[in-house]
């Protein structure tokens, strides 16, 4: 029988008149006169939670408490310490993880933003095939194994939902880490950018898969590297120049990897395009081709001190349009970044 | 220079839309359907001054959502049953930002409520027969200062406190929020403030912290939850909070953190986003415009400096959008419903962009080794009142609040001043 049978059979009657649990009392939440934000429960949800409190207590480990703790997360999935209990039961109980991995995903259409529900998968999913295990076979195998293809599955669904919901994409890096799946993950990030260049989570995950649990300090990119990540990123700003995500993806990425790269390929290429009749006018209005320069101009201007004159001069000149002209709303950061610029 | 209004200030999406761009694109629609009616006539196509006179905070309309939700909840609120310290604060700090006063059978019902979560084993629950969580610890203790008095102080077990929340740290220096929970900057915010408020800070507790909220700042310069996850604006104000506790906001590349927090702040609606390409939101007002007043002091900069942002956008944003007129209560956009939530964020949000709440370069106390550092730096915090700008009718002025703690000064010095009366667990950080 379908666990949801059998509950939906249950709900019409209360725990209370059931005969399987008559040897239950269930501990009620003290609720004084003086209580703050009471919430008026309904009487099933009390019901409920007052069972729970009672197995809970003894540290029951049943069948039947983990058929409540299913009904409690139905209620309220945010509830913590159920998903606690939940995963306690299914590991000592031996359930069956990828019937238990089908009741999540059941769920979790009905509460998108919940963490809980995303927490519980990680450890069902390292219990079906533990990560050492995963090691010893190509990545290629890997994205085939069926526990990560329904990973990757149930993630799509969910990213497809809503495109930037933070709890999928979080528990995407953690899948893509623990699995070892960065291959894969470029080019599903490539095809999230192309869906909408503006996806700043699909951004934001393209230097998490090139980074590749690498530690951000120690790793330097190689020409080609760089190069073909400003190609990429100037093909996606020709879609639309006023997109905050690839400028910013750009700057950082070369700041932190390949920092002379800003000045001797970012720059002569976005000049380029700024100078280019089709994209003169949009690159001219945006904000962050002008905030772009600020940024390698200042690390141009550190790396050869003899350039520092023209180059702050020039910097003053873009700080003053942006503050009065281009980006009004930040002017007060960009007198800011103004005055740093003399004391760089 | 004064910020007007404009279409032209509308987002430009190059002839190119996608769902980011359309999303953004309705959410100007509706604000400049409300902005337009504080502009004069004819002027908003080519930069109308707004009329602030016509903003005014309704305190009264406020007090009586937040009034109404402390009586009681509806049942639909069972969803939010493992947060009910939350219930209490989001209710207890709004009415003390709009200076409303909490009567004494307000403070015992809140006294009596909150210690009803306090776990045995330390730490504060989301309710009674949970776990305790990092999260609803922080809240129970908000609530705590802000019902105040010794013996709100006293009922709090610090040794206890102070066992759990070891047992809550990892070894990469934060902290998971509830055993076998989620581990992000989120709890690093929650565990620093709880334990510089109750005088249990230690080595042991705070090692590894500063280097586990740099590791979460990303290459586009704000926090994320974790390392390499994207940044976002509630993470940026936990992380950098965390570290204005502990005296090292320098670890983190203040510039390029400066840069993206800067670009929160929406072009044409004023309010804050809470991540690159997303929609505005009222309560980035807080989580954003406390990482500024944080920020402020990190870049040594004096109160003759601007604050990085327009405060005066922001306030617009909050009182022209996000009062509900309904229901009463602040909210996230037009269109949503005010919730507890976002009333007590939005309210923040108002009042740091009102004030000037900072600490003065010059005599800032540096020393970041002993307990002691802790509550003397915290308290540096003051409010210069020159500085203020209070956007609309004059009476729209709210309490000053700390940045780092998100509550009103004099409620926060009475408990710091309480607990570090007592003897620290260690001496020395």
């Amino acid at each position: 029988m379908r666990i949801e049978d059998s509950e939906q059979a249950e709900e019409a009657v209360s725990l209370a008149q059931q005969a399987e649990w008559q040897d239950i009392t269930p501990i009620e939440q003290d609720e004084g006169e003086g209580s703050m934000c009471p919430i008026a429960y309904t009487d099933e949800y009390r019901e409920l939670m007052g069972y729970l409190r009672a197995v809970m207590a003894v540290g029951e480990v049943s069948e039947r408490a983990l058929a409540l703790t299913a009904r409690v997360i139905e209620e309220n999935p945010g509830h913590y310490t159920v998903w606690v209990y939940r995963k306690r039961l299914v590991e000592e109980l031996e359930s069956d993880i990828a019937k238990e991995l089908d009741w999540v995903s059941e769920i979790s259409s009905k509460f998108p933003k919940n963490y809980q529900l995303w927490h519980h998968r990680e450890s069902l999913v390292t219990r079906l095939w533990a990560p050492s295990n995963a090691q010893s076979v190509s990545e290629d195998q890997r994205v085939t194994n069926p526990v990560l293809r329904r990973e990757l599955q149930f993630l799509g669904a969910a990213i497809d939902e809503d495109s930037k919901n933070f709890h999928a994409w979080s528990y995407r890096q953690w899948l893509i880490s623990t699995y070892a799946l960065w291959t894969q993950e470029l080019v599903f990030v490539d095809t999230m950018i192309n869906q909408d260049v503006r996806n700043n989570s699909a951004w934001n995950q393209r230097y998490f898969a090139i980074l590749a649990n690498r530690d951000p300090s120690a790793v330097h990119f190689e020409a080609d590297m760089a190069k073909s990540e400003i190609e990429y990123v100037v093909e996606h700003i020709k879609l639309a120049p006023n997109n905050d995500s690839p400028w910013s993806y750009v700057t950082g990425l070369l700041l932190r990897h390949a920092p002379s790269m800003l000045y001797t390929d970012l720059l002569p290429r976005i000049k380029q395009l700024a100078a280019d009749n089709a994209y003169q006018a949009a690159m001219t209005l945006t904000p962050f081709y002008w905030s772009a320069l600020l940024d390698i101009y200042e690390q141009q201007a550190a790396d050869h001190p003899d350039t520092k004159k023209q180059l702050v001069e020039e910097s003053r000149a873009i700080c003053d349009q942006l503050a009065s002209e281009t980006d009004i709303i930040h002017c007060r950061y960009w007198n800011f970044r103004k005055t740093s610029l003399d004391t760089c | 220079m004064s910020y007007l209004f404009s279409y032209d200030y509308r987002y430009d999406d190059n002839a190119y839309d996608t769902e980011t761009s359309n999303k953004q694109v309705d959410v100007e629609d509706s604000i400049g359907q409300i902005y337009v009616k504080y502009v004069e006539p004819g002027t908003a196509q080519y930069g109308g001054i707004f009329d602030d006179t016509m903003l005014r905070l309704h305190r009264t309309k406020h007090e009586q959502f937040v009034r109404d939700a402390m009586h009681g909840l509806s049942s639909g609120f069972a969803v939010l049953d493992a947060s009910q310290p939350w219930l209490s604060f989001w209710s207890l700090n709004s009415l003390d930002i709009m200076g409303r006063t909490i009567d004494s059978t307000t403070r015992t019902q809140a006294l009596q409520t909150v210690q009803r979560f306090q776990d045995q084993r330390g730490g504060f629950c989301g309710g009674q027969g949970q776990l305790p969580h990092l999260a609803g610890t922080y809240a129970s203790v908000m609530a705590l200062v802000l019902v105040g008095g010794d013996d709100a102080f006293a009922s709090i077990n610090r040794e206890r406190m102070y066992e759990w929340l070891m047992t809550m740290k990892c070894e990469d220096g934060a902290f998971a929020v509830h055993e076998g929970g989620e581990v992000d900057v989120r709890g690093v915010y929650c565990v620093l403030v709880v334990a510089s408020l109750l005088n249990i800070m230690t080595a042991e507790l705070v090692s590894g912290v500063a280097e586990f909220v740099a590791r979460c700042q990303t290459c586009e310069g704000g926090l994320g939850p974790y390392p390499g996850v994207e940044a976002h604006g509630g993470y940026t104000l936990c992380g950098l909070a965390a570290l204005e506790i502990i005296g090292s906001t320098h670890v983190l590349d203040l510039k390029r953190l400066a840069r993206w927090m800067s670009a929160r702040q929406m072009a044409f609606e004023g309010g804050f986003s809470g991540r690159t390409n997303k929609l505005v939101d009222g309560c980035y007002s807080y989580w954003v415009g406390g990482a500024f007043s944080i920020l402020q002091r990190a870049l040594s900069r004096t109160p003759q400096d601007d604050m990085l942002y327009e405060r005066r956008a922001l306030q617009r944003y909050v009182l022209a959008c996000c009062q509900d007129m309904r229901i009463g209560g602040l909210r996230d956009k037009p269109g949503k419903s005010a919730d507890l939530y976002h009333t007590m964020y939005g309210l923040l949000g108002l009042s740091l962009a009102q004030h000037y709440v900072g600490v003065d370069p010059q005599t800032r106390i540096t020393d970041t080794t002993s307990v002691y550092s802790v509550p003397a730096r915290m308290m540096q915090w003051d409010v210069v009142t020159s500085a203020a700008d209070v956007v609309g009718v004059s009476s729209n002025v709210v309490k000053p609040v700390h940045p780092v703690y998100g509550v009103s000064l004099v409620p926060l010095a009475k408990c710091i001043k309480y607990f570090y009366a007592l003897p620290p667990l260690a001496p020395s950080l």
